[in-house]
């Protein structure tokens, strides 16, 4: 691969604007929209991207896949709704810092850490692709037991709060997540005998009653969502605020980049995804942290880390498709059909049959960030001010939107139902503490899980010890009982130095 | 006075989590080993924490630092009956769909949640459930052609 040959690919893919835009703007509204999930979309979409030649419809898949990323950080920040599962971690920092009345500078330093991190981890992946394909090649199901579990941990350890009541939510998501169907026998569990539930539970109607409805029925307590600080400053809204979120932004740059590595390398794990990626780039930027205690008030790092992991995410998902053959997730899988409908052959050999569209699919990543960030960061100011609207008219919009959303995913009016029952219980455990993001992991982990554990399990006939019998899987249970540990081993180191001070 | 932690709401959750772990039990008794190994294994771990959480309450309650009050979930009256509203508003709402369609359901429901939120400008009572329902009928019907179910409004209009 020649700079000659990138250079080509960048000129190329600038030449597409006609294409990439569209998509962007697309990507950003569907992002927004809490139902709304590009491989949706891109479904919806497919008659179109099968009559494109191959690289425009690649260019248009990975602009919208990237732009939905971005953008469900906005909701997250605006009103505490993830736009999508893998900014949900957003809401822990970047929600408070809406209540403070620094809507405007959080939406900056998502746009900035996504576009970053997006474009960071994409020219790294171009850089480093014959390399980083053989990573998937070492993780077996035994590997990725211990990484869900990993993943696990991050809700004991975020919801430090109360560590027993986030446990307890974490499971009991986890249980939801098991409702349904097993892969081996297909026989229904626990699915209280509805034929929808048989494909297990809905995640977009999860998501949407744990965040969307729960939330809405807890703001109408106050007749604005922010404080009244923040009203002031939000009804003041200034450019200086965007150049101010620029300057933070700048400022944690080193932030920016190790953790949309971590989005990256975690993304190149099939199956793991933005939400996973999120929480533990979220967690390891709170563990290393001088001022750990900041996290969850609303802090910089708090919107950065999570943003720039799951666009980190982006590339690290596509690698495993194009080198192996097997896509990261359900956006990378759609995009193969499309590139199988074209006579493409996915696999190690696609670098040598076909280099320009193996390498030119980050080139067209890297050029869908860069148009990005023009897009959308002179509209933070503006969004920044939906949090002036009253809770009176924000709520039921919100509620019966989202119920609406709800329906999208799988079109069944079953769906909408679930998503009622889930506000409910959103709006249960928001009151009492036990943390709702902690059980929506638990329900996206839940049938990954059991997958992996079930397979490690098989090969094993049975012996659980098998789940300790490789190396690289031990390794990765001492860093996981490291960081759950770590916390507690620097309270005692602190506290003397806290009441010093 | 240090207030008493409300220990009746911090139930909540840990009854309904126990309750579906028993049901998921009882569901799973006759499956093979590997349609139920993961299930009993969270389950038995969700079921562990409940206990040392009941345990946690149960000691709070003899030293007097708990009460079995559940406050918080009620708490404001005047907002509870507002939440409870907007609950049953939504379960209404789902249940006219199939007969009234979507764009026609939603407009009366957005009507209703404006009155029970307390809105009574006549103005807003118009053009906000009549500008949410043209919305979701041009982004749901025309735009992503979605299954919903049709009523008098899409009937009209296609």
């Amino acid at each position: 691969m020649s700079g000659q040959f990138l250079l080509d690919q960048f000129a190329a893919n600038f030449g597409l604007w006609w294409v990439i835009w569209p998509a962007i703007l697309l990507g950003i509204i569907i992002g927004i929209l809490p139902g709304f999930s590009p491989q949706n979309t891109l479904i919806m979409l497919l008659p179109l991207t099968l009559a494109m030649p191959v690289e425009r419809a690649f260019a248009f898949m990975v602009s919208l896949y990237c732009a939905n990323h971005l953008s469900g950080g906005i909701p997250a920040i605006l009103v505490r709704i993830p736009g999508s599962g893998g900014a949900a971690a957003t809401t822990l920092d970047g929600y408070p810092m809406t209540q403070k009345g620094q809507a405007q500078q959080a939406l900056v330093l998502s746009f900035v850490a996504s576009v970053a991190g997006g474009l960071i981890t994409t020219l790294a992946t171009l850089a480093l692709l014959p390399w980083l394909s053989q990573i998937g090649l070492y993780l077996r199901s035994v590997e990725m037991v211990v990484v869900m579990l990993f993943g696990l941990t991050l809700i004991a350890v975020i919801a430090a709060k109360d560590t027993l009541k986030a446990l307890i939510a974490g499971f009991f998501g986890l249980l939801i997540g098991v409702i349904g169907t097993d892969h081996i026998y297909n026989a229904p569990r626990a699915t209280f005998g509805f034929l929808e539930l048989y494909d297990g539970v809905p995640l977009v109607a999860a998501l949407i009653g744990l965040f969307a409805v729960s939330e809405a029925l807890v703001m109408i307590e106050e007749k604005l969502i922010v404080s009244k600080e923040g009203r002031e400053r939000a009804r003041q809204t200034q450019w200086a605020d965007t150049l101010d979120g620029l300057r933070i932004s700048l400022r944690k740059w080193w932030h920016i980049v190790w953790t949309s590595f971590v989005g990256l390398f975690i993304g190149i794990v099939p199956g793991a995804g933005a939400s996973i990626a999120a929480f533990v780039a979220y967690q390891q930027s709170r563990l290393w942290s001088k001022t750990p205690e900041l996290y969850g008030t609303g802090i910089p790092e708090g919107v950065i880390a999570p943003e720039a992991a799951n666009n980190g995410v982006t590339s690290g998902s596509l690698v495993p498709m194009l080198a192996l053959g097997v896509p990261g997730g359900t956006t990378s899988a759609v995009m193969m059909i499309v590139l199988q409908y074209h006579g493409m052959v996915m696999g190690p050999r696609l670098f040598q049959t076909d280099p320009g569209l193996a390498y030119g699919v980050f080139v067209a990543m890297a050029v869908a960030y860069i148009f990005m960030i023009f897009t959308i960061l002179p509209l933070a100011r503006y969004m920044a001010r939906i949090v002036l609207i009253e809770t009176t008219y924000l709520a039921p919009v919100i509620i019966l939107i989202t119920i609406v959303a709800a329906f999208s995913e799988r079109q069944y009016l079953f769906d909408m139902g679930l998503a009622l029952v889930f506000g409910i219980i959103g709006y249960i455990a928001h009151k009492t503490n036990y943390h709702v993001t902690a059980m929506l992991i638990g329900i996206i982990l839940g049938p990954l899980f059991e997958r992996y554990l079930v397979r490690a399990l098989r090969i094993s006939e049975g012996d659980v010890t098998v789940l300790f019998s490789s190396t690289l899987g031990n390794v990765l249970w001492a860093l996981l009982a490291l960081s759950l540990a770590l916390p507690y081993l620097r309270k005692p180191r602190s506290q003397p130095a806290a009441n010093g001070r | 006075m240090k207030s008493r932690a409300p220990l009746g709401a911090d139930l909540v959750i840990p009854v309904l989590a126990l309750g579906f772990a028993a049901y998921f039990f009882i569901d799973i008794a006759d499956l093979a080993w590997e349609a139920k190994a993961n299930g009993v294994l969270i389950g038995t771990a969700l079921v562990a924490l409940i206990v040392v959480q009941l345990a946690r309450m149960g000691r709070q309650l003899a030293r007097g630092e708990g009460s079995l009050h559940a406050d918080p979930l009620w708490q404001p009256a005047d907002v509870t009956r507002k939440r409870l509203g907007m609950v049953a508003l939504s379960a209404a709402f789902i249940a006219a769909l199939p007969w009234l369609g979507l764009t026609l359901s939603l407009w009366l429901a957005m009507l209703l949640a404006l009155l029970i939120m307390g809105v009574r400008k006549r103005a807003t009572l118009i053009w906000l459930p009549l500008a949410l329902a043209a919305a979701v009928f041009v982004l749901f019907i025309v735009v992503l052609e979605s299954d919903f179910p049709h009523g008098p409004i899409e009937k009209l209009l296609s």
